[in-house]
């Protein structure tokens, strides 16, 4: 009695915000969100700034001009055939990716033998760079003086007797089908040296599709696909109606993964194509390259710069916010 | 409907036997139970009715046909997993209408079956829901009205019990029963709870390393158990088993503890005469053993046995006490009025006409 008395009696200390614990844990965390305040955020702001200003040369001028390097990018052929490649790139590497990323991982799946060594091979290569594939698959679609004297791809198809399959691959100048169309500076289609540069993503970046979908599978219990066998589905109807439906999370991911190294592509077509035929296979990033540091149009760099921002976070936001409300669901 | 036979089945995991020359007869609407410890083969033999697995040798047959080959899809089976394996990504309704759209049933007729299974089972106001939104109990019961709306000719549930906590496992088993009285359909259902198995089957196959041990009705595996395993498994608290021999003495048949000796009824030495002198083992329930001052009417309260109490375990509506004699320890269920008190000299009762012996070498049932 008397001991409840004393612990009673004693007033309880007011809990303050910013208690010991805080105060170390805010220590620990300033130092890396000051550098990302700055190194990031703060920089992603000065591009912002210079992309309204006039500074398109070496002598630096901050005359605001609003939009009109926007407009101006824009206006030109080679920034829309920019986007046309950039759009025709990341659709062929998505599908591609996800299509043979699936495959393979239902393949690993099905409990084969040396089960292991198939995984680790198809996931290998992203453990190149970029840089090194561009440069490797730049050797083997390099057309030579096919038909016949060819190398690379070319020559492999002429020793096969398979020569009706060589190709100009990454000098090809074609656009398929090319239309013209009013008002825009660039012809709609595939340019078909593109086709070589998503081979090389795509086999590059698959095996990492696969793995995320393995993960996928195996997270799926037995149980719910053996009561749709049970429940009279055949094993195609599995794979369709309870298989791909619960994989759908992960085709979200992979495609905002895969999506924003596509909208980014840069270094894989500076080494294999370095954006030529004409400007068949430049994208936005080694215009933006190019336009900043050998034209020295600064405040255009930064417009292009910012174009890809955003395009980007159209793409990401909208999945942080998911997995956000998702993680809190949980 | 349909009866279902299993003829010298054999299946195997490499050089592990799951199920060793399983012989069952379930005649049509019957409710069977497979009852056995964790990893005695009962869950195999379901998967292997239902097609999930092939079996090794022998032959499975549903009606007339052999399904050994046929697909789990053309068994004309419905099963209720024991994780419910609801489909995450479909509503209720489309988890309860998934086998009759494959099959593709007419809409009007999925919506009717649907709606009149939700209705049996009361989740029609959650037909909306996905699974994730449900209690474990909602989450059964979809799984049973997944299986109800199939119309199949052979139920399997495999532990569709086991997530449920105590309450609503005893409400859901009476509601099982009743669900089979109203389907008259063929139910095997797979446990390693014997009270389910005593409370629900018609009859009890109890299983154990892939043998089956026995086949009867609840009522004679409890008073006439095959063996020692099958004693020991029904009956709760479990039946109280010692070492003992069979002896003669002073003209009668007696079963001899060592420390004591307790006489064999007259109406039992023909069934053991063979046995006496030699080594056996003794089995007694303990329902079977009561105090001396509340042995109910019609009890034989010859055997009396002098015994030490260790622990008294009190019910409400009975009292389990733990007693000793010499070293041989055993659980009686007694009237809650009885005066056993923990650490106390105290003489109980043993209702020698329930006794059990089974044979030292082979553990089988004399009695």
């Amino acid at each position: 009695m008397q001991q409840a008395k004393t612990l009673s009696a004693r007033p309880a200390r007011p809990a303050r915000w910013l208690n010991r614990d805080r105060v170390i844990a805010l220590l620990m965390i300033s130092p890396s969100a000051l550098a990302i305040a700055v190194f990031v955020y703060g920089f992603i702001a000065w591009t912002g700034y210079v992309s309204l200003t006039s500074w398109n040369s070496l002598a630096t001028t901050s005359t605001f001009v609003g939009f009109d390097n926007y407009l101006s990018v824009f206006a030109t052929g080679r920034f829309q055939t920019n986007i046309r490649n950039l759009i025709v790139f990341t659709a062929f590497f998505l599908l591609a990716c996800l299509l043979i990323g699936l495959l393979l991982a239902v393949l690993v799946d099905s409990r084969i033998r040396f089960e292991g060594f198939f995984r680790s091979a198809y996931i290998f290569p992203m453990a190149l760079s970029f840089i090194v594939t561009g440069v490797v698959w730049r050797w083997l679609f390099a057309p030579g003086n096919w038909p016949d004297d060819p190398t690379g791809i070319n020559l492999l198809f002429k020793q096969l007797g398979l020569g009706f399959f060589q190709s100009a691959w990454i000098t090809d100048t074609g656009v398929v089908p090319g239309w013209r169309v009013e008002g825009l500076r660039t012809r709609i289609g595939v340019p078909m040296a593109m086709i070589p540069v998503v081979v090389a993503a795509v086999w590059q970046m698959s095996g990492f599709v696969m793995a995320m979908y393995l993960a996928g599978l195996r997270g799926i219990p037995d149980e719910i696909k053996e009561a749709a066998r049970v429940d009279g589905a055949s094993e195609w109807q599995v794979f369709r109606t309870i298989t791909l439906p619960l994989l759908q999370p992960i085709t979200l991911s992979a495609v905002i993964i895969l999506g924003h190294i596509s909208l980014k592509i840069f270094d894989l077509i500076v080494t294999m194509t370095g954006g030529a035929p004409g400007n068949n296979t430049e994208v936005p990033g080694l215009y933006m390259y190019e336009i900043t540091f050998k034209a020295n149009k600064f405040a255009e760099g930064a417009a292009v710069a910012m174009v890809m921002l955003v395009v980007v976070a159209l793409l990401v936001v909208p999945y942080l916010i998911y997995s956000r409300q998702t993680e809190v669901e949980r | 409907m349909a009866s279902i036979k299993y003829d010298h089945v054999w299946k195997r995991f490499g050089d592990f036997a799951a199920l060793k020359d399983l012989n069952l007869d379930i005649a049509d609407q019957e409710f069977l139970v497979l009852v056995g410890p964790s990893g005695c083969g009962k869950t195999t033999a379901l998967r292997c009715l239902a097609g999930l697995e092939e079996i090794t040798e022998g032959n499975i047959m549903i009606g007339d046909r052999v399904v050994n080959d046929v697909p789990p899809k053309d068994r004309d089976i419905a099963m209720v997993f024991q994780s419910y394996a609801l489909y995450p990504h479909m509503s209720v309704y489309d988890n309860m209408a998934f086998g009759l759209k494959l099959r593709k049933t007419p809409r009007a007729e999925i919506d009717a079956r649907v709606k009149e299974a939700a209705e049996m089972l009361g989740i029609g106001q959650l037909l909306d829901r996905k699974p994730k939104a449900l209690s474990g109990g909602q989450r059964q019961r979809v799984a049973l009205g997944r299986a109800i709306v199939r119309h199949p000719s052979v139920f399997l549930m495999d532990e569709p019990l086991s997530n449920l906590d105590a309450k609503l496992r005893v409400q859901t088993r009476a509601e099982i029963s009743k669900l089979h009285q109203r389907l008259k359909t063929t139910f095997i259902y797979v446990t390693h709870d014997q009270t389910e198995a005593m409370t629900m089957g018609t009859r009890i196959a109890v299983m154990r390393d892939g043998v089956l041990q026995q086949l009867d009705t609840p009522q004679t595996l409890y008073d006439h158990p095959a063996n020692m395993f099958v004693a020991g498994f029904i009956g709760s608290p479990a039946m109280n088993f010692f070492e003992a021999t069979l002896v003669r003495g002073d003209g009668k048949v007696l079963v001899d503890f060592g420390p004591f000796q307790l006489p064999v009824p007259p109406s039992r030495i023909d069934m053991i005469a063979d046995h006496i002198g030699m080594p056996i083992f003794f089995g007694v329930r303990p329902e079977d053993i009561h105090d001396t001052h509340y042995v109910p009417r019609g009890v034989d309260d010859t055997a009396r046995l002098m015994t030490m109490v260790n622990v008294v375990e009190p019910l409400g509506s009975e009292v389990y006490a733990y007693v000793e004699n010499g070293g041989k320890e055993m659980v009686g269920r007694l009237d809650p009025r009885t005066s056993a008190r923990t650490g106390q000299p105290f003489e109980v009762v043993i209702d020698m006409t329930k006794m059990h012996i089974f044979d030292r070498d082979t553990e089988r049932a004399l009695i």
